[in-house]
């Protein structure tokens, strides 16, 4: 199985280094205006590919790692060149698109899987077991937190381009808007706010939404592009009408390191992440592998990616009109 | 300076009583119930003199009481206090409905006597260091509030709390006047709009009010805020529960949590982890500056109408759980 990555910021990076993980081949690489494809060819011993078009004749799945608004029109050009995709989240830019890309790869008989790596992390996908098996009893009010700072990019900062991103609430919130549906179903209604919706200029992002469950559950989401770097924290807490899980990321690092700096200006060295025998992007990616190679079950579909989208497109419509959105 | 008891039925009383001899000068006359073996049991219990009724304990002349009845027996007993001239000390929420939150305010302003809100929240050390922050500048301007007061089912302490008539509701009645009053406290700016959203899945079988509820209060000034309000923990959880706020300004954000000055102390007798809190005792600075507010003749730091708005806040919080949509105040 050959495998080709479009786009080569730090998430297609983070799924080269997943992939090389599998029995796949990891064929080679396209991106349009950097020059990092050169490097992890190398590193890979893969190729760049000129245009994605080359990429696709190439390759057996396409992981498509491009800025959010990319995915629509390079998933269409997959599925029809009959290629398997994996799509980086949020799946589409609109909900129009993101049914279209569903459609489009089920017409022609191809899988598409999106990585919602959150899913398979494994404190959220403990939490996600503890409440299937029971052990909390039925979920009723639910808190997801995710905070960061504004991502930076050298060049080209798309994050920051709401027509491409959806900005902090389709890019950032869409992960806990997609864990809360899976530990407490369906979405009915959302009420959501934003500074980044209320005020054009602030400094900072930072939003809240209030999601009504079809099972009578509740879920508040927030999402912060607020804290100063290298800040990464996430927070979980699910109560259930009999027991409560609680999570923050803070709270659970295995290390603190309290350091003199090597120099008065050096930065502060962050932990990206918790230490773990295998990152969870390479156990999303390995599942991944498993669904294209050997057709078994992922645990998150298209179907899902959408409903996520669905969701954060709610909040932000929510946030810009003020009155809470109907599913 | 005299100070009487009105009704147990809030077991902050217990903490009261206790409080307000260490100030010095505070002399508690006694205390009245209407239900007379709970006023048998706490006159025994901390030593005080128990009055045969309400109208007793008023014409001995304290300066001032502290009205500790059910949330919707609180009018008829400020009206009571207010006509003996008696200044009043309310415990939280004011009221249960509008009418009795204004009836209550006017019948003090009308009668001359100084009317407080039990807000400890106020005289929470931690809160008020980041107040001091806020008000230096240090935090710049500030844009929302992630905030949570959760806490556990507290049928434990009375079962009038889970009874809507005397309550007034469940979860959201309350634990939303507490981070409603921070909030307007910390911003200055009044919540122009509510909206709610409320369920009944914790104690489903034990309660018939609401159990669990998120809101979103948006202020005059434009700062947004939420609100968990749920009785979401476990009765076996360290504590009975929590305030929690993320702050949220141009210049990040600051984390918040109010009772987390605590030992964590593990014990063979409870078989469980349990928080014993070391922190500054906030109902001894709100008893402190009522005291004070009657003996300098000035309005005390937190006022009937602050509690009127808090009151405000929260029945729109229940209209709009009802509609499903934001409330406009």
């Amino acid at each position: 199985m050959k495998v080709g990555i479009a786009g080569v910021g730090f998430m297609g990076a983070t799924h080269a280094a997943a992939w090389a993980e599998t029995d796949a081949t990891l064929a080679g690489f396209v991106a349009e205006t950097s020059n990092e494809a050169g490097r992890l060819a190398e590193q890979y011993h893969a190729r760049v590919y000129p245009s994605f078009d080359a990429l696709l004749a190439n390759v057996d799945v396409v992981d498509i790692c491009t800025p959010t608004h990319l995915h629509h029109e390079m998933t269409l050009k997959a599925a029809a060149a009959r290629k398997h995709v994996v799509c980086e989240k949020p799946l589409a830019r609109t909900v129009e698109q993101g049914e279209a890309m569903i459609a489009a790869c089920r017409k022609a008989g191809v899988k598409l899987l999106v990585a919602h790596v959150v899913r398979f992390f494994p404190e959220y996908a403990l939490a996600k077991s503890a409440v299937e098996a029971g052990q909390i009893g039925r979920p009723a009010v639910i808190r997801l937190a995710r905070g960061s700072f504004r991502p930076k990019k050298p060049v080209g900062n798309w994050f920051l381009d709401f027509e491409k991103s959806g900005g902090m609430m389709l890019d950032l919130m869409i992960h806990d808007f997609d864990y809360a549906r899976w530990v407490a179903g369906e979405v009915e209604s959302v009420l959501a706010k934003s500074i980044g919706h209320a005020m054009a200029d602030a400094a900072v992002d930072y939003g809240v939404a209030i999601l009504k469950h079809r099972s009578g559950a509740l879920s508040h989401v927030a999402g912060a592009w607020a804290y100063p770097p290298p800040t990464f924290r996430t927070r979980l807490e699910i109560a259930g009408d009999a027991g409560l899980i609680e999570f923050d990321s803070a709270a659970t690092a295995p290390i603190e390191m309290l350091l003199k700096k090597p120099a008065a200006d050096a930065p502060d060295v962050g932990l990206p992440s918790s230490p773990l025998s295998e990152s969870p992007y390479t156990t999303q990616i390995k599942e991944f592998y498993a669904a294209l190679a050997h057709d078994r079950p992922a645990r998150v579909s298209a179907e899902d990616g959408l409903a996520a989208v669905q969701i954060s497109l709610a909040a932000i419509e929510s946030a810009k009109t003020g009155k809470a959105v109907t599913l | 300076m005299k100070i009487g008891i009105l009704s147990f039925a809030h077991h902050h009383a217990e903490a009261y009583i206790q409080n307000l001899p260490l100030i010095p000068g505070v002399e508690i006359i006694g205390l009245a119930d209407d239900d007379r073996q709970r006023g048998e049991r706490m006159a025994w219990q901390f030593k005080a003199r128990l009055f045969d009724s309400y109208e007793a304990l008023l014409a001995a002349r304290p300066d001032g009481v502290v009205i500790c009845s059910e949330n919707n027996t609180h009018r008829p007993l400020v009206e009571m206090a207010a006509g003996a001239k008696v200044h009043v000390l309310s415990e939280k929420p004011l009221a249960t409905t509008l009418n009795d939150a204004r009836a209550i305010v006017e019948a003090c302003n009308r009668a001359g006597v100084k009317l407080m809100t039990a807000f400890p929240m106020r005289f929470s050390t931690p809160l008020l260091e980041v107040k001091a922050r806020l008000d230096a500048g240090d935090l710049g301007q500030v844009y929302c509030f992630n905030a949570t007061n959760q806490g556990q089912m507290p049928r434990k302490h009375r079962d009038w709390f889970v009874d809507k008539e005397l309550a007034g509701g469940g979860a959201v009645m309350d634990h939303t006047v507490h981070l409603a009053d921070l909030m307007r406290w910390y911003l200055g700016s009044e919540i122009v709009e509510v909206y709610a959203q409320t369920n009944h899945i914790f104690h489903a079988d034990e309660v018939d009010v609401e159990t669990g509820g998120l809101l979103m209060l948006t202020f005059a000034n434009g700062v947004f805020a939420t609100i968990d309000c749920s009785w979401n923990k476990p009765p076996y959880y360290p504590t009975w529960g929590g305030l929690t706020f993320e702050l949220v300004t141009e210049r990040g954000a600051v984390m918040v949590d109010a009772f987390k000055q605590n030992l964590t102390v593990y014990r063979h007798d409870l078989q469980r982890p349990a928080w014993a809190y070391w922190g500054s005792d906030a109902n001894q600075a709100m008893l402190a500056e009522f005291v004070a507010a009657l003996r300098e003749d000035r309005p005390p730091r937190v006022t009937g109408m602050d509690g009127y708005r808090a009151v405000e806040a929260t029945l729109a919080a229940y209209e709009s759980a009802k509609s499903g949509q934001p409330v406009r105040l």
